[in-house]
């Protein structure tokens, strides 16, 4: 099969592809941020629903609660990111990914139905959740389930436009738009290896929530760093197997880019699981120390490090891929200067004012606290 | 044709149902964002604790439907845009991407404001709790400034067709009137948001007093502003060379034409979706008035959510028969004088920024413009037509040839608008129609004019397109031979017998073959206006061939030979009269 890849617009690249490339990875590492706290958030959220029925289990349910309150929020931070990376992808890979979108048409626009759907179950339990009873427990399940088919769908997605050599042959079977790409070796442990490291986030964030809460709640905080820590080293450990399996999943070609064939992808995908690793450790260490906020930062930050090696590798496959496929990057760039000036200064205007909104809602918030 | 058709039955109704839905909310969340603002400041200040109280779970309907289907359907319209014309997407995220980007700051300081003057309302002070609601007042609005730029830029896209620049791109010919009426309608639809929250409101004064205000004050002005914006509107687009008259089968552009035209039955040339749309929008905007004003007089206390219903469903129909006219008038662009609606693309023109021969040595020639389809083909220039399997096509089977091949044909070129049966159904258009009438009418869809309607070409801009009746379709492109199995597939999707196809050959009779050709689309027994010779003369018809536009305006001047004149007038004294379809001559 001869990979296709459609032509490019006879129109010049807006701005240079390394910047396009830079906000690409930029806004998608800030995406993926609240977007594994909703996907690792809403099953912990779940299970810890079930399990805080028990009343010898009050910080569970406390848990469960507090997810639910933060799950609007952090589905509004997700998606509000995601429409950004998404963006840049469009710009730098739309001759791929409109193919495969429309290969799984009905599929991919399931998502804004999905989204709007689980969307609104959220709110429903962040605001009557008292009330609800076990259909709440039903709708946080059915949360945490509505978000795991829209990652599927994402990765079915982000895997079958990496195959231009499939396209035309495909399009030729269906072009109704009902395909999706669960043949793919790579698509199982590539889900499994995201849920994963969104379980483990999530046990991060737990951990440094215990962490803050300590002069607050000491007893809940002492769970919390422990049951963070717990979940955040558990799914790691079990990650290293599902990233291995995803590894060994992938084209020879592609694989032998990350053995030595070439040396910095190489370097990002050890220093990722290095990263990784040591982020997860320190929630272990955050249980015992005498400051746990220092161990937790310190996890944190390792972490999210961790977790942009781990992208810069997601990002080296889908290169890796395309370039064996044929696709070019686009040789003609004429900026777009001023735009993307005022794209930059706005850019910090809107950091400044949703730090300093925010802000003032969480100082009055701790306000609220003290007695 | 660079990209694969989704072989959906019509994805342009799709993106319409999302698009008037969203749009519906999103000016719902740009206007009903000043409205909160205002009347919390209004109740503050009068210490007036039930009209806090309804600011309160007003914000609470606000952000459940802003937030969430709001902001969702707004990403909506990118997937299924991106999915049903992925060509265009492309373009306009190639142009526009910065201008993207810096709605999406807007976008981000929005949703983040929204949300903290939600959370915030017991939580702030009063004077920072107002300050967040104006701040989200200034990015909505900013967010609203910023898309309207790039809406605009697909009916009237300026200097960008020459230049390829940004700005002029984006401040072009309908940028403000467009701002002005989407502001307007933001506004007026704030007001009937109210007064549908107001309706379940138990305290009958309190209701009277909140739909009182939203009517006289938010929407009846508006029944003022946004007419006349829209007017301006027209005017621009139609400066702008878009042929509004003609799309809405108006003598003029001026508002009394419109008019005339839009509520006149049977018109036979513009765009009839375009036509039925406007209807809708003046009845619905009318009835809204008019409702409006009684709830405001007289039944402002005892309103119930029957009544606000109505009101929210004409707000629906006024607003979403805007946006389908504003579509329709584009036509038969996807992205004015750049892009056709099935993606062909207009030759470069001359003087626009042409990409470096590294550009062309990497990834050749553009294959996708009209000129560059018409000399290679729909079949050689497109991936995504799938192969016919050689056992259906057997040696000299020009039918096999017509169903298979004509149907690639046809998703290629028409199914991004036209279905078989459903939304704009093509079999009641061919029906009863024979291929070569067929094909003449499809090598005369559209061809590039100039402003004083002489012949031109398609890059030479600005480009006016003529097109066959008016119908706002874009051109054919293709070879002679892809046109002719277009035409013999229309044909058998209108039921002619696959025995009576064949290869196009010259007959004997000149007149015959250029009457069926030319003239049978319309003037054969299933067209328009079947033809009645009426005992006329060869000699008399000879004389009205060389005068038909002065007979009827939709008809084309004859562009045969002087043989081909006398031949066509002696075949159309030798036709039987025929009872006209509905009356029409």
């Amino acid at each position: 099969m001869i990979p296709v890849v459609p032509q490019p617009d006879p129109l010049a690249l807006p701005a240079p592809a390394w910047l396009l490339w830079a906000l690409l990875l930029l806004t998608f590492f800030l995406h993926v941020i609240p977007m594994n706290l909703v996907l690792g958030g809403s099953i912990i959220g779940a299970i810890a629903r079930v399990r805080g029925r028990r009343s010898d289990r009050p910080h569970e349910a406390h848990l469960a609660h507090l997810i639910v309150k933060a799950m609007p929020v952090l589905i509004s931070a997700t998606v509000t990111l995601g429409v950004a990376a998404l963006l840049f992808l469009q710009v730098l890979y739309g001759r791929v990914f409109f193919v495969s979108a429309v290969l799984m048409g009905w599929w991919w626009l399931s998502v804004i139905g999905l989204l709007i759907v689980t969307y609104y179950a959220a709110y429903l339990l962040a605001m009557r959740e008292a009330g609800l009873g076990a259909s709440g427990t039903v709708l946080a399940w059915l949360v945490a389930a509505v978000v795991g088919v829209i990652a599927l769908i994402y990765g079915n997605n982000m895997t079958l436009m990496l195959k231009p050599a499939e396209m035309v042959a495909r399009y030729a079977a269906d072009g109704g738009g009902s395909q999706l790409n669960l043949l793919d070796r790579t698509l199982l442990p590539r889900h499994l290896h995201m849920v994963l490291g969104a379980i483990a986030v999530s046990g991060l964030a737990i951990t440094v929530l215990g962490a803050l809460r300590r002069a607050q709640d000491p007893a809940f905080s002492q769970w919390a760093l422990r049951y963070g820590a717990f979940i955040c080293t558990a799914a790691t450990v079990v990650n290293i197997f599902a990233g291995l399996w995803w590894l060994a999943a992938l084209p020879r070609d592609v694989l032998l880019k990350f053995m030595g064939g070439d040396m910095r992808a190489m370097g990002e995908l050890l220093a990722g699981i290095l990263l990784t690793m040591t982020g997860a450790g320190h929630t272990v260490l955050a249980v015992t120390a005498k400051r746990p906020g220092v161990m937790a930062a310190i996890s944190a930050a390792t972490l999210l490090a961790g977790i942009a090696m781990m992208l810069m590798t997601r990002d080296a496959i889908r290169r890796f891929s395309l370039g064996l496929a044929g696709f070019q990057p686009v040789n003609w760039v004429a900026p777009q200067w001023g735009p993307i000036a005022i794209f930059g200064v706005l850019l910090l205007v809107a950091a400044g004012t949703v730090i300093w909104m925010t802000r003032a809602l969480g100082r009055t918030q701790e306000r609220g606290r003290r007695p | 044709m660079n990209y694969p058709v989704w072989d959906i039955p019509s994805g342009g109704l799709l993106i319409a149902v999302i698009a008037i839905l969203h749009v519906f909310v999103s000016h719902f969340a740009v206007g009903g964002g000043f409205y909160l603002v205002l009347l919390e400041r209004k109740a503050r200040r009068g210490s007036d604790v039930p009209l806090l109280d309804f600011a309160k779970r007003l914000s609470r309907f606000f952000i459940l439907l802003t937030l969430v289907f709001g902001a969702i359907s707004g990403v909506g319209i990118w997937f299924i845009i991106g999915l049903v014309h992925p060509q265009a997407t492309s373009a306009l995220i190639n142009t526009f991407v910065w201008g993207w980007a810096i709605e999406w700051t807007f976008f981000a300081i929005e949703i983040a404001a929204a949300m903290v003057y939600y959370y915030g309302w017991d939580r702030l002070s009063a004077r920072l709790h107002m300050a967040v609601g104006w701040i989200y007042v200034a990015a909505a609005w900013l967010s609203l400034v910023v898309i309207n730029g790039i809406l605009t830029y697909m009916l009237t896209p300026g200097r960008w067709p020459l230049t390829r620049g940004f700005w002029d791109a984006f401040f072009n010919e309908t940028y403000w009137p467009a701002l002005f009426a989407r502001t307007f309608a933001a506004i007026g639809l704030a007001g009937l948001y109210a007064i549908w929250t107001a309706a379940w409101l138990p305290d009958a004064a309190l209701k009277a007093r909140i739909a009182r205000d939203a009517a006289w004050r938010w929407v009846l002005p508006m029944a003022i502003a946004i007419p006349l914006s829209l007017v301006w509107y027209l005017a621009a687009a139609a400066g702008a060379g878009v042929p509004v008259a003609e799309i809405l089968g108006a003598r003029d552009g001026g508002p009394a034409a419109v008019l005339t035209a839009v509520f006149s039955t049977g018109t036979d040339t513009g765009y009839p979706v375009a036509q039925r749309a406007a209807w809708w929008v003046i009845v619905a905007a009318s009835v809204l008035t008019l409702l409006t004003i009684v709830l405001a007089a007289i039944r402002s206390r005892s309103y119930g959510k029957p009544l606000a219903g109505v009101l929210m469903i004409l707000g629906l129909l006024a607003m979403g028969g805007s946006e389908w006219v504003r579509e329709d008038l584009r036509k038969p662009w996807v992205i004015g004088q750049y892009m056709f609606v099935n993606a062909l693309r207009l030759p470069a023109p001359a003087g626009a920024p042409a990409p470096p021969e590294a550009f062309v040595q990497r990834f050749g020639a553009d294959r996708f413009t009209v000129d560059a389809v018409n000399a290679a083909g729909v079949l050689k220039s497109s991936v995504w037509v799938r192969p016919v399997p050689d056992h259906l096509l057997a040696p000299n089977d020009y039918a096999g040839r017509a169903e298979h091949q004509g149907r690639e044909l046809f998703r290629a070129l028409c199914a991004s608008c036209h279905t078989i049966d459903g939304y704009l159904a093509i079999r009641p258009l061919v029906r009863g129609k024979g291929p070569e009438a067929l094909n003449g009418v499809l090598s005369r869809l559209a061809s590039p004019v100039d402003a004083s309607g002489g012949a031109s070409a398609w890059n030479a801009l600005p480009v006016h397109v003529k097109t066959w009746r008016g119908r706002r379709m874009p051109p054919f492109a293709g070879t002679d031979e892809e046109r002719q199995l277009l035409a013999g597939y229309l044909a058998l999707i209108g039921g002619a017998e696959p025995a009576a196809l064949g290869p196009p050959a010259p007959s004997a009779d000149i007149g015959k073959d250029y009457y069926d050709t030319n003239c049978a689309a319309c003037h054969g027994p299933e067209g328009l206006a079947p033809f009645d010779a009426r005992g006329r003369k060869p000699a008399e018809f000879y004389e009205m061939i060389g005068r038909l536009p002065a007979i009827n305006d939709m008809m084309p001047a004859f562009e045969g030979t002087e043989e081909q004149r006398k031949a066509l007038a002696e075949h159309l004294a030798s036709l039987p009269g025929q009872t006209p379809k509905g009356g029409a001559r």
